[in-house]
Order: C-alpha cells, then structure tokens, then sequence
C-alpha cells in the first residue's frame, strides 16, 4: 500500500512540478497584489488594455508565466510582462497561478 | 559653564515655543481655521463592465457607460434601465449594430445637452463602422471610426430614441501596429463634455497615427467645440486652414475635460507617453505640442510612421531623454500651450478630471480632481490615485496637489461631480463610487 501511495505521489510530482500540490493561494494572493494588480486589477478580473488573467487552469498560467520570465514574446505587450515575470521562482508562479484558477473579485 | 548657558538658552527658547505654539496654531489654521474636509466613499454600482463616463442631471438621475456594453441610466430610485447598447450586447432596449468595442475603444463619453429638461437630447462618443468607407484598408489613411451621437431620452427613462450623428469623422486605428499597446483601436479621447456657453466639447486621441495631432483637417488628436447638430462655434480659432470644428490641437490623449467654476476656463488631462502626463489650460486655436510624426522636430523614421514611444519603445530609459526626443509638450510650435502641470517624468496613465465643487470640499473647493490609472513600469510606481490640484489663477502652473484620502487604490476611469456636490468615480473593476466631502465647520 505504501509503494503504491509513493509512486503516485512520485508520478504527481514529475508531472505536474508546479501544481497546487505545493502551491500557498494566500502566498499567491499577497504576490499577486504586490504587482500584478497595478495591471490585471483585482483579482486577476481585467482592467482597461490588461486581459483578464483569473478563471485559467494551473498549467496554463505557469506555462505563460515561464515563457515570459524566459523572455518568449506572446503579443504586443509582452515586454511589459517581462520585467515582471524574470525576478519570480518557480514557486511564486506555482503560488500565483494556484490563486488565479479562483480568484473571485469581491468589492471592498 | 558654556554647557549652563546652553542649557539655559535651550531651556527659554523651548518655554518660549510652548508659549508661542497656540498662536502658531492658530495662524495655520490647525487649531480648527483650515476647513479640512471629512471625505467618504461608497459605492453606487457595481458588477459592471468597464464603467467609463458618467453624467447628471440635476436630479441625481444618472447616466453611465460601459464600454463594451452599452449606455444606461440609474433613476432617483436606483432603479437601472439599460438604454442603447452596442453589437451583440443584451438586455438594451435598442441598439447599434455599427457601435462596436476592441481595445481602449468603445461606447465612451455621455453628456446631457444644457437644456435636457425641454428637449431631452443626450450625447454619446463611441466607435462605429458606419462611416468608414474606403478609408480603412491600413493604419496610414484617414478611416473615420469614432462618433458623436444625439439622443431623444423619453420622459420614463426607458428609452432613447432619434439618434443622430453629429460628428461622424473622428479617426479609428483599424489594425494592430508596432507599438506598445499596438492593438486597434488605440488613443481614441472620448470623454464629452458641455461648456459654460452650452457648447459640446468632444476630446480626442491621436489614434497612434503620428502626423494626426499636427494634421489641419484630421479630428485625431484635437479637442473640438461644436454646436447640438456637430457644427463649429462661430468663435473657434484655429489656424488658417485648419478644420473650423477644432478648438485645440496637438493632442495625445486626452481623457479628462472640465472647466474651472471661477471662470469657465477650460482643462485638459492627458495621458502621456513612457515619459509624461500632462495638465493643459486650452487656448483657443493652441496647440498643446504633441507631435509623434516621424522626419520632422529632428526625429527619423519610427515604426510604422508613429514615434509616440521612441527613441526606445519598451526598454527602460531615463525619461528625460525620451521628453528631449519626443516631448509631450515641444516647445518648437509657437503657439504652444504650456503644461499647467506634468508628472515629474512619470507616466501613470492620467484619466479623467473634475473641478471640485460645493463649499462642502472645504479648502479643496475649486480644485481639479485628476484620476490616475498607473501601471508600473520600468521603475515608475504605479500610483493609481485621485489627485487633487490647485491651480494658479493664470492656469499656468499649480500651488500644490493632495492625495485624495480613500483608503482604497483602482484605476479611477471616469470622474465626474454630481449634482449632491459629490464626486462620482468609475473604476475598471467594476464600481461606480461616490466620494463625498462633508465640512467640519
């Protein structure tokens, strides 16, 4: 039983390194609101010319957040995605992404 | 015994401050003489999508729009009734299959005429494919997409009808470009406003087309003032040659407009480049020296055509070096308009502005309440804010400026003072609130 349970637990960790598995959503959150915010709004719901960044799986906002702290162009306004994105680890964007697949704007 | 004498001196000269701080007080104002108002915040509405521009009527009746949306009206009794919407909106009692949404573009200002309560007319700035013709085949030819709209209100609110186009050839950026926010539809202006004769004014954007602000005859990058049918005022003065409609020129962007109470002055806020945001005093027929055409102010080729952002379009520079190359104000036309106020080399993106009114403001009464919408790059705080302005009696320079006390940080959109002596803001997120200021004395 307990080699079934460490091989599943191995097999989750190669292939998905950056899941919720260890991701902190308060850790995301406090991230997310350190900079993104000036530009996403809150909660990742969109704000003026800056896409809506909330409501996305896991994978999809980690592979985004790898290829611009890589410096990979994915639109006209990556550059401004750059800066942001090349002083985040792995696990700010494991965390920030764990926040945005639920983020729920709330008005306060 | 120097130390005793020290002592002694430092001994009297503090007695004697303790003394004079009273009096101190007083000729500040701290003791209760300076009318700082309490300010508070609520929100009004909210859940909507990209609220950008609201107007009053002096009922509290209040008229708003979402840019990819629609134009609505709440009433006295906070009741929303949804009036003329975009393509493919829902939930309108009408709308316009023209009007359409795409980036910073969209259903934008609203304003009710000076006489609504006998003619019910209101106007609205949006984008539209009505009027484009043959014109928009590239970002280099003159492709007429933004519009000013005249409405009939019906008398129960639920209704708009007898639209009429006024102004039906303001330019559109119709395909993405090589710039930062390159997408179409950028620098559209929008905000509207009626001045202290009666007359529209109607801001505008450069549309990221570099010869529009300087351009005679293009509406992109100008600020116009036209009658309730879109036509000139008889006393515009622009240049020899220029479009009668135009009031101004060499614009950027501008978001804000209102007019001083003290003497019906005309402002402008304008979101700037990587290097600036700008205040301007209007002079009729002046230019406020934005000019983003490339070959020209010692400029060479730029990408396609619009040196907005140059010499360096998303690398980090010291701003000052970008403001000598293209600057917000460029102090080679003659009849420049001289900033009223800049932001210090910053660009965080200033939006919409309202002259504060009611003695209920306290010693910000008559100050120009400025919205701004930072985005934070390259080593400029991002700084979303109201700020509130003193300006000098010429409208050249300013006094000072503080922060507006919220407690809260958004992308403040559009602002505008109600008829409660409130100050009505809409945010990106959302949230339309009121800012109230209520005097202590």
């Amino acid at each position: 039983m307990l080699k079934i349970f460490s091989s599943f637990f191995v097999f989750m960790i190669l292939a998905y390194p950056q899941s919720a598995l260890s991701a902190d959503i308060a850790a995301g959150e406090a991230r997310y609101k350190e900079t993104c915010i000036n530009c996403h709004g809150p909660a990742g719901k969109g704000a003026g010319s800056f896409p809506k960044v909330s409501g996305k799986e896991i994978s999809y906002t980690t592979d985004k957040l790898e290829a611009y702290r890589k410096g990979i162009k994915q639109g006209s306004n990556s550059f401004l995605m750059f800066p942001m994105a090349k002083p985040l680890t792995d696990e700010e964007i494991a965390n920030l992404a764990a926040y945005l697949e639920g983020a729920k704007y709330n008005v306060e | 015994m120097k130390s005793i004498s020290s002592n002694l001196f430092s001994g009297i000269m503090a007695s004697a401050l303790i003394v004079a701080m009273p009096f101190a007080a007083k000729a500040d104002g701290h003791d209760g003489a300076m009318d700082v108002p309490k300010i508070t915040s609520e929100v009004v509405l909210q859940g909507l999508e990209n609220p950008w521009d609201m107007a009053f009527l002096p009922d509290g009746t209040m008229f708003f729009t979402e840019k990819c949306k629609g134009l609505s009206v709440r009433t006295t009794d906070g009741s929303v009734n949804a009036l003329y919407g975009v393509k493919g909106s829902s939930g309108y009692a009408d709308s316009g299959d023209d009007l359409f949404c795409e980036a910073q573009a969209g259903m934008l200002g609203v304003v009710p005429d000076r006489h609504f309560d006998k003619n019910r007319v209101l106007y609205v700035y949006s984008s539209s494919t009505k009027y484009r013709g043959d014109g928009c085949k590239t970002n280099f030819e003159k492709c007429d997409g933004n519009i000013v709209m005249r409405f009939k209100v019906s008398d129960d609110l639920k209704s708009v009808s007898e639209r009429t186009d006024i102004v039906t050839d303001i330019q559109y950026k119709p395909f993405p470009s090589d710039q930062p926010f390159g997408d179409p539809g950028a620098h559209n202006g929008g905000r509207l406003r009626v001045g202290p004769g009666g007359y529209l004014w109607v801001a505008g954007g450069d549309r990221h087309r570099g010869i529009c602000p300087q351009d005679p005859k293009l509406l992109c990058g100008k600020v116009l003032r036209v009658d309730m049918d879109g036509n000139a005022h008889p006393d515009n003065n622009p240049p020899e040659g220029f479009d009668k409609r135009i009031y101004t020129y060499g614009h950027r962007n501008v978001q804000g407009i209102d007019f001083r109470p003290s003497d019906g002055k005309a402002f402008t806020a304008e979101h700037g480049p990587w290097h600036n945001d700008e205040i301007t005093a209007l002079v009729n027929g002046g230019n406020a020296g934005w000019d983003p055409a490339q070959n020209t102010g010692g400029r060479g080729e730029c990408p396609d055509q619009y040196c907005g952002y140059e010499p360096n379009q998303t690398e980090s520079m010291d701003p000052a070096i970008r403001a000598a190359y293209t600057p917000m104000s460029d102090t080679r036309f003659e009849d420049l308009m001289p900033a009223t106020w800049n932001n210090n080399g910053y660009s965080q993106g200033t939006g919409s502005a309202a002259f504060l009114k009611g003695d209920n403001w306290g010693i910000y009464e008559g100050r120009l309440a400025v919205g701004i919408m930072g985005i934070g790059f390259s080593g400029t705080p991002a700084g979303s804010r109201i700020d509130m302005i003193s300006i000098t009696p010429d409208g050249l320079g300013i006094n000072g400026i503080v922060r507006m006390p919220l407690g809260f940080s958004k992308r403040f959109r559009g602002l505008v003072m109600g008829p409660d002596n409130a100050l009505y803001v809409s945010v990106d997120a959302g949230e339309i609130y009121r800012i109230t200021a209520e005097s202590l004395q």
